[in-house]
C-alpha cells in the first residue's frame, strides 16, 4: 500500500491529472490486448518529461514498487500489463514529434508518439516511415520499439528495429542513456540500442526515439489471389520468394478470417475461398509493373483460382484496411480469441498450414488463420470461450503441439508480438537453458533490484 | 462449463448489459481514436475499451457499480463512432446506455429537481401572437416525458449554467407542426408508393419547418405521405437518461400505431428518431412478437437512406447555386450506417457544390442533453466541428438531425461565423417546385 505522503509527492510533481489512484481508472491500465490478462497496478502515473520519467522510477525504487512501462495498450504477448501489480507508467502523454531531420533522414519522437501520426507528419514532407503494425493507429512509437513491431510492410522494408537510429532510455537507477545517433554508420561498442529493442520494458524506459526515413516508393500495383486450400496458398508464397520477387506486402487470409473480414467491412472479398493472398509490390513504375506481371505469372503457376488487380489506390487502401482488422474481426465469432505469432523459414509454409489443420481437427477446435505469410509470420487464432475450460486446454494443447513443429522446422515462438507473460515457456524451448541464462544476466545488468517489468520473458529462476 | 455465480454479477436486477456483449470486446483499442471523451481527456477509462471494461468488471464481480461508473456511463456522448471503428461488433454506446439505468437503480434519486421543470414552463415561451404555441412548454414537457427527467435531475446532474446556456440556443419557436399536417399528403406525379411519416417531437416543436419540407419533398418525389397525429415520442430522450421502461411503453405503442397503417415505409427526417425505431427489435424483444418486429423494422428508413434507395426523381428540381459543407449526425452515420446517401443526394442537386469537412463524422458536442451536463467539453468538442467548418468556407451547414442542428446553428452563432444550418430536406425543400 503506498502512502499518502508518497502519492502527494508525485501529485506536486506531475498534477493531480497524471496520477491515477482510483480503482475505476487503475483498473483500465490493467490490460493490453491479451486475452484473459488482466492485473490491478497500485497507482499509474503520466510522466510528460525524460526527467518525470526519472523521478517516477526512483519513487517506485524507493517503495519498492514495480515499474511497468505502458503506450497504449496494444500489445500481444501482456508487455505492459502490471502482472505483480506496482507502478504503471503510461508515456502515451509524451507524444510530441520533436524534429523531421530532412537533410539526415530522420525524426526524433517522444516515446508516446502514435506510430501513424508519425507516418503522416512525414509523409506531408515527402517522407516514408515504413512499419506499419496493424494498430499503427493506436500503437505508440515507444511500444512498437519495446515489442520490436512489424506489420504488412516488413517483407521488403522489415520491422521497427531496422528503422531505429537512436534511443533516450531511463535506467532502473535513474542513470540516462543516449544510445546511437543520427549516424548511418555506428560500431561504436555493444549496440545497447539493440539491446533495448524488443526488451519490452524490462531493460530500460524509452523516452525518446530516433528513427530513419526513406523516400516513399514512387508507385505500387495491389493484387489479390485466391485458393482452393491453404497449402496451396503457402505454396504460391514460397514460390513468389524463390522467383526472386519481394513484395513489399504478402499477406494471407483464410476462409474464417475472410468471411469475418467481410462481416466488418463489406467490401465483396470471396467469403467461399479457403484462401486469400493480398500482394502489393512497389518502387520504380516499370520495376512495378514488371514485378506485378511476374507474380500474376508465378500465382497461375501455383494454381490460384481467381487473380485480380485492384482498381486503384482507393480499392488498394481498403484492402489493407481490411486485413488490419483481421484479428479483430474475428473476435466477433467467440468471446475469447486466442492468437499466437509462429514463424517458420518461408519454405515451410504449406507444412506449417497442413500442420495447422491437421491440428486443428485433432484438438476440434474453431481456428482463423492469418498472418504476414511473405515473412513466414502467421497468425493461427484459436475462436474460444474463456469459460469453457476444456476448450481452453485444448486450445493451449494446440499452440504446444504446433510449436514443437515450428522450432523443429528452424521456426520462432514470435515474429513481431514478442515474448511478454504469454510465452515464456516456448521462449525456453526454443533458447534452451544457456540462452536463458544469458538473457537473466543481461536482465541483471540493467536491473539488478529486478523492479522492471517483473515476470516478463523471462521464465522464472529454479 | 464454468457459470458465473450471479449472472449479473454486481449489476442490479433490471435491465443490464449482458456479459456477452462486455466479453466481445478483445481489446485492440482500434475504438481510441474514434472516441471524443478519450481524445479530450486521454484517460482510458473515458475510452469505449475502458467503459466496456468497467462494464465486465461489474460483471466479473470485480467492482461495484460505482459514481464512476455512473459519470462514465453519462459522459459517454452515445455517439456510436466507436461501434463503426470496431471490427469485434462491440457495442459500447448501447453498453452504457443500459449502465444509465443501472445508474438510477444504484444511486437512490434525490428531492425532486424543479430547475427543469420550470425552465420549460416559464423560459420556453413562444411568440405570444401565436395562439397555437400557447401550449409548446407544457406539451414538450409532456410529451418527451420530462416529468421523468424532473425527478431524476439529482442523478442527472446538468451543469451549472445549463439553463442560460439552453435559453441562448433554443431556435425562434413557430407553431408546432403537427396539428397542422393533413393525416394524409398525396403524392404528386406518379405515384411510386405511401409511405408512414414519423414526425418526431423536437421537429413538430422546434423544426416544423423542416418537415414541412420533408413531406413536401415526399410527396413530390410520388410518395402518398400518412403523417399519424396520435404518434408519441420514440423513446430516445428515454434511453438517453436511461428510463428503458418508459421508452418500451413509447415503443409499443408507436409500433401499433404504424403497424395499423397500410403504408410501404415508415420514413424520419430526425436521425436520433430514425436510430430508435430501428432499435425496437432489441428494446421490445422480449415483449412483442418477433415477426412483427421484424416486419416494423424492415420499414423503417431515415428520409436520406429513402430518397437514395428508391432513386431521387431529380428532373424538374431548381438550380441552387451554393457551396455547402455536410456534418454527419452520429445517430445517422454510425447509428444507422447512412453516411454515403445524404452526400448522393446533395450532389444529385443541380447546382450545389458539396465540400468535404475534414472529421464529417465526428460528434458536434450535442448529444441530447450531454451538452447541457458537460458544458465545457461540449464547447470543446464543437470548437473541432467549427474548425473544419470554418476550413472548407462553405456558405451553407447541412445537416440531418435537429439535435445537431441546435449546437451548430448556436456555435456558427457564438464563433460569428458565416454559415447557417440547413437540414438536408431544407436544402432539396428549395430545390423542390412547387
Amino acid at each position: 500500500m503506498l502512502s499518502q505522503s508518497t502519492i502527494d509527492q508525485l501529485i506536486d510533481k506531475f498534477g493531480r491529472n497524471n496520477v491515477i489512484t482510483e480503482k475505476e481508472d487503475l483498473l483500465t491500465l490493467g490490460y493490453d490486448s491479451t486475452p484473459g490478462l488482466m492485473h490491478l497496478p497500485d497507482i499509474a502515473v503520466y510522466p510528460t518529461s525524460t526527467e518525470q520519467v526519472q523521478f517516477a522510477m526512483e519513487v517506485a525504487r524507493n517503495e519498492g514498487l514495480p515499474i511497468v512501462t505502458r503506450g497504449s495498450g496494444t500489445g500481444l504477448s501482456g508487455g505492459s500489463v502490471p502482472v505483480t501489480g506496482g507502478m504503471v507508467l503510461c508515456l502515451n502523454r509524451m507524444n510530441k514529434i520533436l524534429e523531421i531531420d530532412e537533410e539526415n533522414l530522420t525524426a526524433t519522437c517522444e516515446a508516446g508518439v502514435v506510430t501513424l501520426d508519425l507516418f503522416n507528419a512525414v509523409a506531408k514532407k515527402g517522407l516514408f516511415y515504413p512499419p506499419d503494425p496493424g494498430s499503427q493507429k493506436i500503437s505508440t512509437l515507444g511500444g512498437n520499439v519495446m515489442e520490436n513491431a512489424g506489420g504488412l510492410r516488413g517483407l521488403k522494408y522489415g520491422v521497427t528495429r531496422d528503422y531505429v537510429m537512436a534511443l533516450k532510455c531511463v535506467l532502473p537507477d535513474g542513470s540516462i542513456i543516449e544510445t546511437g545517433g543520427k549516424s548511418v554508420k555506428d560500431v561504436a561498442g555493444y549496440s545497447f540500442k539493440d539491446l533495448l529493442v524488443g526488451s519490452e520494458g524490462t531493460l530500460g524506459v524509452i523516452t525518446e526515439v530516433t528513427v530513419s526515413l526513406i523516400p516513399p516508393p514512387q508507385a505500387k500495383k495491389t493484387m489479390l489471389a485466391y485458393f482452393d486450400t491453404m497449402p496451396a496458398a503457402g505454396n504460391a508464397v514460397s514460390k513468389i520468394i524463390a522467383a526472386k520477387i519481394i513484395p513489399a506486402t504478402l499477406e494471407i487470409m483464410d476462409k474464417a478470417t475472410i468471411n469475418c473480414v467481410e462481416d466488418y467491412v463489406s467490401i465483396g472479398l470471396p467469403r467461399q475461398m479457403a484462401a486469400l493472398l493480398l500482394i502489393e509490390v512497389d518502387g520504380h513504375p516499370a520495376v512495378v509493373e514488371e514485378e506485378a506481371a511476374a507474380v500474376e505469372k508465378v500465382m497461375q503457376e501455383a494454381g490460384a483460382a481467381e487473380f485480380h488487380i485492384a482498381r486503384d489506390a482507393e480499392e488498394a487502401a481498403g484492402l489493407a484496411a481490411a486485413r488490419r482488422t483481421a484479428l479483430s474481426a474475428l473476435a466477433r465469432v467467440s468471446p475469447t480469441t486466442l492468437l499466437e505469432d509462429a514463424t517458420v523459414p518461408r519454405s515451410k509454409l504449406a507444412d506449417t498450414f497442413a500442420e495447422i489443420e491437421r491440428l486443428t481437427e485433432k484438438f476440434a477446435l474453431k481456428v482463423g488463420t492469418f498472418g504476414h505469410a511473405g515473412d513466414g509470420n502467421i497468425h493461427p487464432t484459436v475462436l474460444c470461450d474463456e469459460r469453457d475450460d476444456d476448450e481452453m486446454q485444448r486450445a493451449h494443447a494446440f499452440y504446444d503441439e504446433l510449436y514443437e513443429k515450428v522450432l523443429a522446422w528452424g521456426g520462432t515462438v514470435s515474429g513481431e508480438h514478442g515474448i511478454g507473460v504469454a510465452k515464456r515457456e516456448y521462449l525456453a524451448k526454443q533458447i534452451g537453458p544457456a540462452g536463458v541464462a544469458v538473457m537473466r544476466r543481461i536482465k541483471n545488468s540493467f536491473d539488478p533490484q529486478g523492479i522492471l517489468n517483473p515476470g516478463k520473458i523471462i521464465t522464472k529462476e529454479g | 462449463m464454468a457459470e458465473k455465480k450471479n449472472p449479473l454479477g454486481k449489476f442490479a436486477p433490471g435491465d443490464a448489459p449482458s456479459y456477452e456483449s462486455v466479453l466481445q470486446c478483445m481489446r485492440c483499442g482500434f475504438c481510441l481514436p474514434t472516441c471524443p471523451t478519450f481524445s479530450l481527456t486521454g484517460r482510458e477509462r473515458s475510452s469505449p475499451r475502458g467503459r466496456v471494461a468497467l462494464a465486465r468488471a461489474v460483471h466479473d464481480g470485480d467492482l461495484d457499480f460505482t459514481r464512476v461508473l455512473k459519470e462514465e456511463s453519462f459522459f459517454c456522448l452515445d455517439c456510436r463512432a466507436c461501434t463503426t471503428a470496431c471490427p469485434s461488433g462491440v457495442k459500447a454506446g448501447e453498453v452504457m446506455e443500459v449502465c444509465r439505468s443501472q445508474a438510477h437503480s444504484h444511486f437512490p434519486q434525490g428531492h425532486i429537481g424543479q430547475s427543469f421543470r420550470k425552465f420549460i414552463l416559464e423560459k420556453m415561451l413562444p411568440s405570444p401572437d401565436l395562439l397555437e404555441t400557447s401550449m409548446l412548454p407544457t406539451r414538450l414537457y409532456q410529451r418527451l416525458g420530462i416529468q421523468w427527467l424532473v425527478r431524476n435531475s439529482s442523478v442527472l446532474k446538468l451543469a451549472p449554467n445549463w439553463m442560460e446556456k439552453a435559453a441562448g440556443m433554443l431556435p425562434k419557436l413557430e407553431a408546432p407542426l403537427r396539428p397542422q399536417l393533413a393525416e394524409l399528403t398525396p403524392a404528386r406525379g406518379e405515384k411510386r408508393g405511401r409511405v408512414g411519416f414519423f414526425l418526431g417531437c423536437i421537429m413538430t416543436l422546434m423544426y416544423p419547418g423542416v418537415s414541412r419540407q420533408t413531406v413536401r419533398v415526399l410527396a413530390h418525389q410520388g410518395f402518398d405521405v400518412v403523417t399519424p397525429r396520435q404518434t408519441k415520442c420514440c423513446g430516445a430522450p428515454h434511453l438517453n437518461e436511461g428510463d428503458r421502461e418508459t421508452a418500451r411503453q413509447m415503443a409499443s405503442f408507436n409500433l401499433d400505431l404504424f403497424m395499423q397503417q397500410d403504408v410501404d415505409y415508415i420514413v424520419t427526417d430526425c436521425a436520433g428518431c430514425g436510430a430508435s425505431l430501428k432499435e425496437y427489435e432489441e428494446l421490445l424483444e422480449k415483449r412483442e412478437d418477433h415477426a412483427r418486429l421484424k416486419q416494423f423494422r424492415a420499414k423503417v428508413r431515415d428520409i436520406n437512406e429513402f430518397l437514395f434507395e428508391v432513386g431521387l426523381r431529380s428532373e424538374g428540381l431548381k438550380e441552387i447555386r451554393a457551396t455547402v459543407t455536410y456534418h454527419e449526425p452520429c445517430h445517422l452515420c454510425h447509428a444507422q450506417q447512412v453516411s454515403r446517401q445524404p452526400r448522393e443526394l446533395i450532389k444529385a442537386i443541380p447546382g450545389v457544390e458539396l465540400r468535404e469537412m475534414n472529421e464529417s463524422s465526428w460528434c458536434c458536442g450535442s448529444a441530447a442533453t450531454w451538452g447541457l451536463k458537460f458544458s465545457e467539453a461540449s464547447q470543446q468538442v464543437l470548437d473541432r466541428k467549427l474548425q473544419n467548418v470554418a476550413e472548407t468556407n462553405a456558405e451553407h451547414l447541412v445537416t440531418a438531425n435537429p439535435g445537431c442542428h441546435i449546437q451548430l446553428a448556436w456555435g456558427l452563432k457564438q464563433a460569428g461565423m458565416k454559415q447557417d444550418v440547413l437540414h438536408l430536406m431544407e436544402l432539396l425543400g428549395q430545390a423542390t417546385p412547387d
